[in-house]
């Protein structure tokens, strides 16, 4: 008997009762759709050791960039994010878009770069964007980090020591 | 080791000052948790969590088939292990096929359990741990002591010493900042030249065919993004049904584990990439066994997020190591006798059962009752530690009778009262020989007093 067989066979012994899907959650009302959602996501970025911006209406794409980086424009890469998750600072990233999937740790700077509608308020509506035919995806929060030392956080561990997001205006 | 929860702690506990600082490490993990947790719908999220899990039991079988058909379709090769032992030569034969010698391996509690380091090592296999407390053990050849924070009972000074002997830092270099500098540079170099790359899973997800991986460091993604061939090592419990439920359990994961919103990575890997490999390999071990046993069954459930560690009073107080168990804790004292119920003996019994691991259990595993479960198991098998079976048969002819109770109580009293306070406190007494000191007992019991005083009926 393959090992396939026997674990299969004696998880059918088991004979575990039926168990009814885990009900449906939906963000409460108070963040689900408020207009400050934006807001939210700049905060918990901030908690998470990452900053970001909102592109104003006077400012090209560039110049948003070279304010939000400053010196840190070299090692910098830029890639898209599909979009951003108000409660938790993440911003989905798809391996379809980048030039190899080590963009999103390799650098030591990552810059993402959002549409400003591409926004959801939990990880319930954020699953359920991730394109269904995606090789590889990333929900990115902040830079890389460790505690592994007396629990004292430290910025930047084995992936990118700086993540920056712009919220792009169309 | 051969039930030995309370002499473990007791050494533990040797080194006062230093208990008294894991105790307080995993009370600032226990907070942060807390605080991260305070939102309107938390308690929904974890029934959900709970539903999901259960779900996903129920249909075992089946998911894992649709995640074999899923990921197969995608290019990955699925393969089925019954044991540790079937799991360690999967995983080799993948290795040697694929010529590879060096592996960055992230995070697994599953490799723990199945103790590949060694074996593969005895391959002449180059196996390095990647995530920075799990490169403190290894360097230092010990086990985590932790599932999720491996090198919690390491002190900053101790991490610097040990980084000045093998990465040759400078001496008496302690800082944190500093000590994770080196170790990037040292993890990098390793996880930028393995020739394969080995991961855990926090779940797999039967629609997409999906391996999803969490790291704050970014180890995980360093290494199978790199690699040639990357193999995820997966416990057959992992499997969920949907991106909705990924949803709901990235929601009560990190929160539960650290205290944050999420991890830093979230990684959803459904292929490899254009000219690597990808394996998964699924593992029973035990966890059908497990599945048929329907009281202690909702262990699978466990997520593996720590937070059951981090509010144990007795976890906190004894450390990783007194549970003798790959995985430590309240969880690892319900999981540990499933494996073998007379060598890990004292583990059910490591617990007050005060309660705080199932309140903090973001699936819901109701701990304190599996722990109960399996010291009732315990006693049927024989197998109670010395002494207890004795001290419990006493307890039950005391406690079950009003008359007994009444009796025994007057003449304990009495006898504290007489018996010289020198020799009550001895070397033989546990409870004294930790510093405490024996209160005088009362002249009366509680309802004497009461009825003294005319206040019972």
């Amino acid at each position: 008997m393959t090992a396939r067989d026997a674990i299969l066979g004696a998880i059918r012994a088991a004979a575990v009762p039926p168990a009814s899907a885990a009900p449906a959650l939906t963000a409460p009302a108070a963040t689900a759709g408020s207009p400050d959602m934006h807001e939210e996501f700049l905060r918990v970025l901030g908690t998470v050791g990452g900053r970001g911006v909102v592109r104003r209406a006077d400012q090209s794409l560039d110049q948003a960039l070279a304010a939000l980086l400053g010196d840190d424009r070299d090692g910098a890469v830029i890639v898209r994010g599909r979009f951003a998750v108000a409660e938790n600072a993440a911003v989905y990233v798809d391996a379809a878009d980048l030039e190899a999937r080590t963009q999103v740790v390799l650098p030591e700077h990552l810059v993402l770069v959002v549409p400003f509608d591409a926004m959801v308020p939990t990880m319930h509506e954020a699953v359920r964007l991730m394109p269904a035919t995606s090789a590889c995806g990333w929900f990115l929060s902040g830079p890389s980090k460790t505690a592994d030392i007396e629990q004292a956080l430290v910025v930047g561990a084995q992936g990118s020591r700086t993540l920056r997001v712009i919220f792009d205006v169309a | 080791m051969n039930g030995g929860h309370p002499e473990a702690a007791a050494t533990f506990l040797r080194d006062a000052p230093r208990a008294a600082w894991h105790d307080d490490s995993l009370w600032f993990m226990r907070e942060r948790r807390d605080r991260a947790t305070a939102l309107p719908e938390w308690e929904s999220l974890r029934t959900a969590g709970a539903a999901l899990k259960a779900h996903a039991m129920s249909r075992l079988g089946e998911l894992l088939e649709q995640f074999e058909r899923q990921a197969t379709a995608n290019g990955v090769t699925v393969h089925w292990a019954r044991d540790a032992a079937e799991h360690n030569s999967v995983v080799l034969g993948i290795l040697q096929g694929a010529g590879a010698t060096r592996v960055a391996k992230s995070k697994s509690m599953l490799t723990e359990e199945c103790g590949l380091n060694p074996f593969l090592e005895a391959s002449g296999i180059e196996v390095v741990d990647t995530d920075l407390g799990e490169r403190i053990v290894q360097l230092a050849h010990e086990p985590p002591s932790h599932i999720v924070i491996p090198a919690i009972h390491w002190k900053k000074e101790e991490i610097g010493e040990l980084f000045h002997r093998t990465m040759g830092t400078a001496k008496g270099e302690s800082s944190p900042d500093a000590l994770a500098a080196a170790a990037r540079h040292h993890l990098r170099d390793a996880l930028l030249h393995a020739n394969a790359a080995i991961t855990g899973a926090n779940a797999i997800v039967a629609e997409t065919g999906g391996v999803v991986v969490c790291t704050n460091e970014g180890n995980a993604d360093l290494g199978m993004h790199s690699a040639p061939v990357h193999i995820a090592c997966v416990g057959i419990e992992k499997v969920i049904a949907t991106r909705d439920d990924l949803g709901v359990l990235l929601r009560i994961l990190a929160r539960s584990a650290t205290g944050q919103p999420v991890t830093a990575y979230t990684t959803h890997v459904t292929s490899p990439r254009p000219g690597a490999a990808m394996h998964v390999v699924l593992v029973d071990n035990g966890r059908t066994a497990r599945l048929a046993d329907a009281e202690m069954r909702s262990a699978l459930h466990c997520i593996r997020c720590g937070a059951c560690l981090n509010t144990c009073p007795v976890y906190r107080r004894s450390g990783g190591y007194s549970y003798g168990h790959v995985i430590q804790g309240p969880i690892g004292a319900i999981l540990a006798p499933a494996v073998d119920l007379s060598a890990h003996r004292s583990l059910p019994f490591a617990s007050t059962l005060c309660g705080s691991c199932g309140d903090v259990c973001p699936v819901r595993i109701d701990i304190p009752a599996q722990l109960l479960a399996w010291r009732s198991r315990s006693a049927a098998a024989g197998t109670l530690p010395s002494g207890y079976a004795t001290i419990f048969a006493l307890l039950g002819r005391v406690l079950s009778s009003q008359g007994n109770f009444a009796r025994t109580g007057r003449w304990g009293r009495r006898a504290l009262r007489w018996i010289p306070a020198a020799w009550l406190s001895g070397r033989w007494n546990p409870w004294t020989r930790s510093g405490r000191e024996l209160p005088l007992a009362p002249t009366e019991s509680f309802r004497e007093s009461m009825r003294r005083e005319g206040r019972l009926p």
